[in-house]
């Protein structure tokens, strides 16, 4: 049981779980109070996920920030601004994050520059084109959008009134990327990736392709989450996205995927989001100054992390004695 | 520090839902300045002379000694573009006597202080009557300023520095609003509305005229009522999801709030939904500082109470009347500053400002 | 494939780094079901032509011949569709995969489910286990364990048995021993002998005579990328070798430095 990577993850969820549960009262358990955190999650839970997958191949996007902006400008301004059909917009605004993971992951397998470095750099370049190209399309740098009500229905709706439709997005997303991740020999392939890159390559695993495909997976994510709140908020701002750089990070880690790789599991990155979300959220519901959420948000990731560290040391010793000389 | 300064000025020049994350978020990239100024550049850093000359070159050598210089920020900047209308129509007088205002703004916002000071003194060696500017970053800007008022060219501060700033640079007038000025009356519109508790959004707490902005609610409503603020954390910048439901867990743990104000017009489209979600859509009214086509919908849908505007075209507009009433005719108005907000829109006056949206000068 | 022919055969293979020349002239014939002891002190060349052998890197003059035919490795996949693998010191495999999972990296057993394929965990697992077994590793009977909670034997075996299990007929081992105790070491000799009664090249690399000479069909030694020696098992000296390693006179030097030492502290007791 201890050998799982997100036995951590789940004592942390649980955890602030019950906390909340005491100090946030019946409005935090009620389904209002409940969506609070849900709709949060899923959120960043879509963009966490495949964020998650490809730290467990050993590398970072920060880019993901940009992306979603420059996904939901593209949308707003196609479908909004030019009047097109929805359906282009939302497929141009999904080629976006296919094509931005696309050149990080092009640009980090054949140049060896740190993806920090990479991501950060098409992070600011991002942000700065969507800025850029917004102002000269637009001239302005918020677009509004009237969505048509297949989209709304499938982006944007809120579930008897509460729960937002990208909460069954996540549930899907993250569905597909356990069951790749477990159960084929793909997911064997991320897991030496980053366990040991160079023993995955003579083994010959493309590790080139596997990373650029992982880097595809973060930029739809992102992107996918960009239609999302565009179409949910009916308009898109440039400044938008860019806490789900850190934010997407921060939950990972706390699900209990290793920073440098080759260790981690979906429902782990999944248990990370909720935490995060729970703890984000859940400090409204106390009533107590919101001032204190971002210090709470710092000593849990810490906490998560020293408990998670924990738990993958267990799992290394997990050889019982007896079961060795037997 | 000058940066910094910077980020200050252009903050309170346009609080703008855009300008605001964007600034806390991206100000170590060196993104912050390039939020106000990656526009297109057709227009920028170019001197385009409004008024007479093109079009009545007779005026301009009948009368023509006026020679009124404005400096502004960008003009295909949105903010700016109500400025120059306002500017462009309070030049069509000039025109008519005889007079030329010219137009300066920078090519980009990067290194705006010793840039706005160089048009300055751009515009004293053209020899300009009357100099208007912003004062948006006070120790690049201020000796020009005084370099123009020393050698008895007057100066007419706008949109931003206020009326000390005037003082001290020998400016006659400021022309412009006040964040704090805004805030009250934002809080005592809502005291009329019978609004007892507010809550005041803010997404960037710390900034000196976010701060301003809800100290304001708060003194505004004080008479019969109060005003609490709700600090979100940097890691909810950007996110409207956070945002709603943030504000939406505290309008279900508090029960008593029946108003919320925002400081941009995006926090407003999240209250707009947190309130929905709620269900708290009949005890809880809307303001927000700022506008834009959304407020004013829903403004006019009666789902928003007000939203308040500083009115960028009567900076411009006031800004050069009064300096060519000074030039022509000595005429100078007591007020300092000359406040062009805060004004309130409701669903008392939202079809003119609906209006003025379409016209592009609100 | 030319009858007779050894498994492996390098011939005047050299490879020159700008400037320097980390291997000169090495000719080696690996036969099948022999252990061929590759040893050299520190800085030899070993790692160079474990490079070269295992298709890191391509030799700058020579040739490699596998089963008589000449070949050129331009990736270690190349190497090792051969049928070479190596193992590295620390086993090559992945601490935090499970021992099943790390097994198969690269190959592993899919069976069908629906319109998809899945891997086989519980099959791989199976399989690792037994072929650890077969070589005579009794420890280890989960294969959810993590590699990196196996011993260093261990996780030597399991590298060497799944280099077995692949078909791998030359199995290069990077001084398997070295970071190994004393138990542990016996234990990784064993598991060479039980591969080279399968029929299996060794090529063993150790700095460590004792463990070279007890398992050793034949030896090389390198000196400063050269092969200083040849011989079969039973031709020379555990000391001769020592002697050899250690760079011949320097060595000389010291153990008449050390017998006179001795004689002198002799007389001193008398």
């Amino acid at each position: 049981m201890t050998r799982r990577p997100e036995v951590g993850a789940l004592i942390g969820t649980l955890g602030v779980f019950v906390f909340f549960a005491i100090f946030g009262g019946a409005e935090f358990l009620s389904s209002a109070g409940a969506a609070s955190w849900l709709n949060v999650a899923a959120e960043l839970g879509i963009i966490a996920v495949p964020v998650g997958l490809l730290m467990i191949a050993g590398e970072l996007d920060l880019s993901v920030g940009s992306v979603l902006a420059a996904s939901s400008m593209t949308l707003a301004i196609v479908s909004g601004h030019w009047g097109g059909p929805m359906i282009l917009g939302i497929l141009l605004a999904l080629t976006i994050g296919v094509a931005t993971g696309l050149v990080n992951g092009l640009i980090v397998t054949r140049t060896n520059v740190p993806s920090f470095v990479v991501t950060l750099a098409t992070l600011a370049a991002l942000a700065g084109l969507t800025l850029g190209l917004s102002r000269v399309i637009t001239g302005t740098t918020s677009v509004g959008l009237k969505p048509d009500p297949t989209s709304k229905a499938l982006f944007g709706t809120l579930i008897s009134g509460q729960f937002e439709v990208a909460i069954l997005w996540w549930i899907a997303v993250a569905g597909c990327v356990a069951w790749m991740l477990q159960e084929t020999r793909y997911g064997n392939w991320i897991f030496a990736v980053g366990g040991d890159k160079e023993s995955a390559r003579a083994t010959g695993i493309p590790t080139n392709k596997v990373k650029i495909a992982l880097y595809v997976g973060s930029g739809f994510g992102a992107a996918l989450v960009g239609v999302i709140q565009t179409i949910l908020y009916n308009g898109a701002q440039v400044a938008n996205g860019q806490s789900f750089v850190f934010n997407s990070i921060i939950a990972v880690v706390i699900g209990g995927v290793l920073l440098t790789g080759g260790y981690g599991s979906v429902i782990g990155v999944i248990l990370g989001t909720l935490t995060f979300a729970i703890v984000n959220q859940g400090i409204y519901y106390t009533g107590w100054n919101s001032d204190w959420a971002s210090l709470i948000l710092g000593i849990l990731l810490l906490v998560a992390v020293l408990m998670n560290n924990t738990f993958r040391r267990l799992a290394l010793s997990s050889g019982p004695r007896s079961q060795r000389k037997a | 520090m000058e940066r910094k300064q910077i980020r200050r000025r252009l903050a309170r020049r346009r609080l703008s839902s855009v300008t605001l994350p964007a600034l806390a978020l991206l100000a170590s990239a060196g993104l912050a300045l390039s939020a106000c100024t990656s526009g297109a550049t057709s227009n920028g850093g170019s001197s385009g002379t409004t008024g007479a000359a093109p079009s009545a070159p007779g005026a301009s050598t009948a009368g023509g000694t006026i020679s009124i210089f404005v400096i502004g920020g960008k003009s295909d900047d949105p903010f700016w573009s109500k400025v120059k209308r306002g500017v462009d129509d309070a030049a069509k007088v000039v025109q008519a006597n005889g007079g030329k205002v010219t137009w300066l703004g920078p090519q980009n916002y990067d290194n705006l202080g010793p840039d706005a000071a160089k048009l300055i003194l751009t515009a004293k060696s053209q020899g300009a009557t009357a100099v208007i500017g912003a004062d948006w970053v006070p120790d690049a800007q201020d000796e020009a300023f005084k370099s123009v008022s020393d050698s008895g060219v007057p100066v007419f501060l706008y949109n931003s520095g206020g009326a000390d700033a005037a003082k001290t640079v020998g400016a006659l007038t400021y022309t412009g609003s006040d964040e704090l000025l805004a805030g009250k009356v934002g809080g005592q519109f809502f005291a009329q509305k019978g609004v007892k508790n507010v809550l005041c959004v803010n997404t960037l707490p710390g900034a000196v005229n976010t701060e301003a902005r809800c100290e304001g609610i708060s003194q505004g409503i004080s008479v019969s009522g109060k005003s609490t603020q709700l600090p979100l954390p940097s890691s909810s910048f950007g996110n409207p999801t956070a945002i709603t439901q943030a504000i939406k867990a505290t309008l279900l743990k508090d029960s008593s709030i029946d108003g919320i104000v925002t400081i941009s017009t995006q926090d407003a489209d999240s209250a707009s939904a947190a309130i929905e979600q709620a269900d708290a859509a009949s005890r809880v009214k809307l303001g927000t500082f700022d506008m834009d086509d959304t407020q004013l919908e829903r403004i006019k849908a009666g789902t928003q109470l007000f939203c308040i505007d500083q009115q960028p075209y009567m900076q411009g507009y006031l800004a050069v009347s009064q300096a060519f009433a000074y030039n022509a005719y000595g005429l100078l108005l007591p007020q300092s500053p000359l406040l062009t907000g805060p004004a309130v829109i409701n669903a008392g006056n939202v079809d003119q400002a609906l209006a003025g949206a379409k016209a592009g000068v609100r | 494939m030319t009858v007779g022919a050894p498994l492996l055969r390098l011939t005047n293979v050299s490879k020159t780094y700008v400037g320097t020349n980390a291997l000169l002239n090495i000719s080696l014939d690996v036969e099948a079901g022999k252990v061929l002891c590759l040893l050299g002190d520190n800085g030899a060349g070993k790692s160079t032509l474990i490079k070269i052998l295992s298709g890191v890197h391509a030799p700058t003059a020579g040739t490699i011949e596998v089963n008589g035919e000449p070949v050129r490795f331009s990736s270690p996949r190349d190497a090792s569709a051969y049928g070479i693998a190596t193992v590295h010191q620390f086993g090559g495999t992945f601490p935090l995969m499970s021992v099943g999972r790390s097994f198969f990296v690269g190959a592993e057993p899919t069976k069908r489910w629906g319109p998809l394929r899945r891997f086989d965990k519980k099959l791989a697992s199976e399989i690792a286990i037994r072929e650890m077994q077969s070589l005579g590793i009794t420890g280890v009977t989960d294969g959810r364990r993590l590699v990196g909670s196996l011993s260093g034997g261990e996780r030597q075996a399991l590298a060497i048995a799944r280099g077995v299990y692949f078909g791998a007929s030359v199995l290069i081992l990077d001084e398997p021993t070295a970071a190994l105790g004393v138990k542990e070491a016996t234990h990784v000799l064993r598991i060479i002998m039980q591969a080279r009664q399968k029929g299996i090249a060794v090529v063993f690399v150790t700095h460590n005579v004792l463990h070279a000479i007890s398992v050793g069909d034949h030896f090389a030694v390198l000196i400063r990328g050269e092969k200083a020696d040849d011989f079969r098992k039973g031709e020379r000296t555990r000391e001769q070798v020592t002697d050899l390693m250690a760079g011949g006179e320097a060595m000389a030097a010291l153990e008449a430095e050390l017998a006179e030492m001795q004689a002198q502290a002799h007389h001193d007791t008398t």
